[in-house]
């Protein structure tokens, strides 16, 4: 490092103000490691658990709006305003949040984690893209409007996160995003109406232990 | 093992909190000067002293490209290990 390297001139270090013993470093470097940790989270703990009320909130009024109708013909208006109301707030808080904790970071994991938000932004949007050409097949409202978009979006980003996390070892996110998968495969043969209710609770019991263990692990 | 036998280059309040902090990155990440001078709360002249101090010993790496990144390298987080670890045994 040079004085050129910051273009500020270095000053002479001042002197501490008191020793150090082994019990205040003890102290300070746990302190400073638990902000510095939370500080650069990327995936904090609150903003999982806000997940877990957005899924149950978007999940839940797609099945209260569809839960009677015989034969199936699709959420309504209403439920799918809340829907992506819901899901419009919640990307704008993502964004904020992450935004804040990724301010200044460089390197080659975070260029990874950029390029991957791009990835999965892509796959989710060619599973709606997919349901498009469902509709122009002609195919039955029950799999257009009820079973694929409900589980299909999870069994198809669940699985292209489990296999990222698993590539980086973060073994707590690839056994939530493998239980999210079966989960959704699963409530896929519950029907058109009754896929959105097991999806929703399912989905959002997950996501709260994967944010509640989060907030063991950081306070243990 | 006598706390004089503890890293000097880390054993001081502000290279404990740079070196714990950046260790706190993932491995391959780098951290912006200023970021990193908002969370310790040095001036930047202190922190250059400091962030000298420990790429002198090979603890940290700067790249200067649009913005000054600092990093920890494998050496600092070895250090930092060797240092947690004397702290563990001096407290028993």
């Amino acid at each position: 490092m040079s004085y050129d390297t910051f273009g500020i001139p270095p000053v002479e270090e001042r002197p501490e103000p008191d020793e150090l013993d082994p019990r205040s470093a003890a102290a300070l470097l746990d302190e400073t490691t638990r902000r510095a940790q939370r500080e650069f989270d990327a995936r904090p703990p609150f903003l999982t658990l806000v997940a877990a009320f957005v899924v149950l909130i978007a999940y839940g009024s797609i099945w209260l709006s569809v839960r009677h109708q015989h034969p199936y013909a699709g959420p309504t208006h209403t439920a799918l305003a809340v829907l992506y109301g819901t899901l419009a707030a919640w990307i704008v808080l993502v964004i904020v949040v992450l935004g804040r904790a990724g301010s200044g970071i460089g390197g080659r994991a975070a260029r990874e984690r950029r390029i991957s938000s791009i990835a999965f932004a892509a796959t989710w949007i060619a599973v709606y893209v997919f349901q498009g050409a469902l509709h122009h097949e002609g195919v039955s409202d029950a799999i257009q409007y009820g079973i694929y978009p409900a589980a299909a979006p999870i069994i198809i980003v669940g699985g292209a996160a489990a296999t990222w996390e698993a590539a980086r070892e973060h073994w707590q996110f690839m056994t939530a995003a493998i239980a999210a998968v079966a989960i959704a495969c699963a409530a896929a043969f519950t029907g058109p109406a009754t896929v959105w209710l097991v999806i929703g609770i399912g989905l959002s019991t997950i996501v709260a232990a994967y944010a509640l263990t989060r907030f063991a692990l950081r306070a243990a | 093992m006598t706390v004089d036998e503890l890293d000097p280059l880390i054993h001081t309040p502000a290279r404990l909190r740079i070196v714990a902090t950046l260790a706190a990155l993932p491995e391959g990440d780098t951290v912006s000067f200023t970021r990193l001078q908002d969370m310790i709360g040095l001036t930047p002249g202190n922190l250059i002293t400091h962030l000298r101090k420990l790429e002198d010993a090979g603890y940290v790496d700067t790249q200067k490209t649009s913005q000054t990144a600092v990093a920890i390298t494998p050496a600092g987080r070895a250090a930092l290990a060797g240092y947690k670890a004397a702290l563990l045994e001096l407290l028993g």
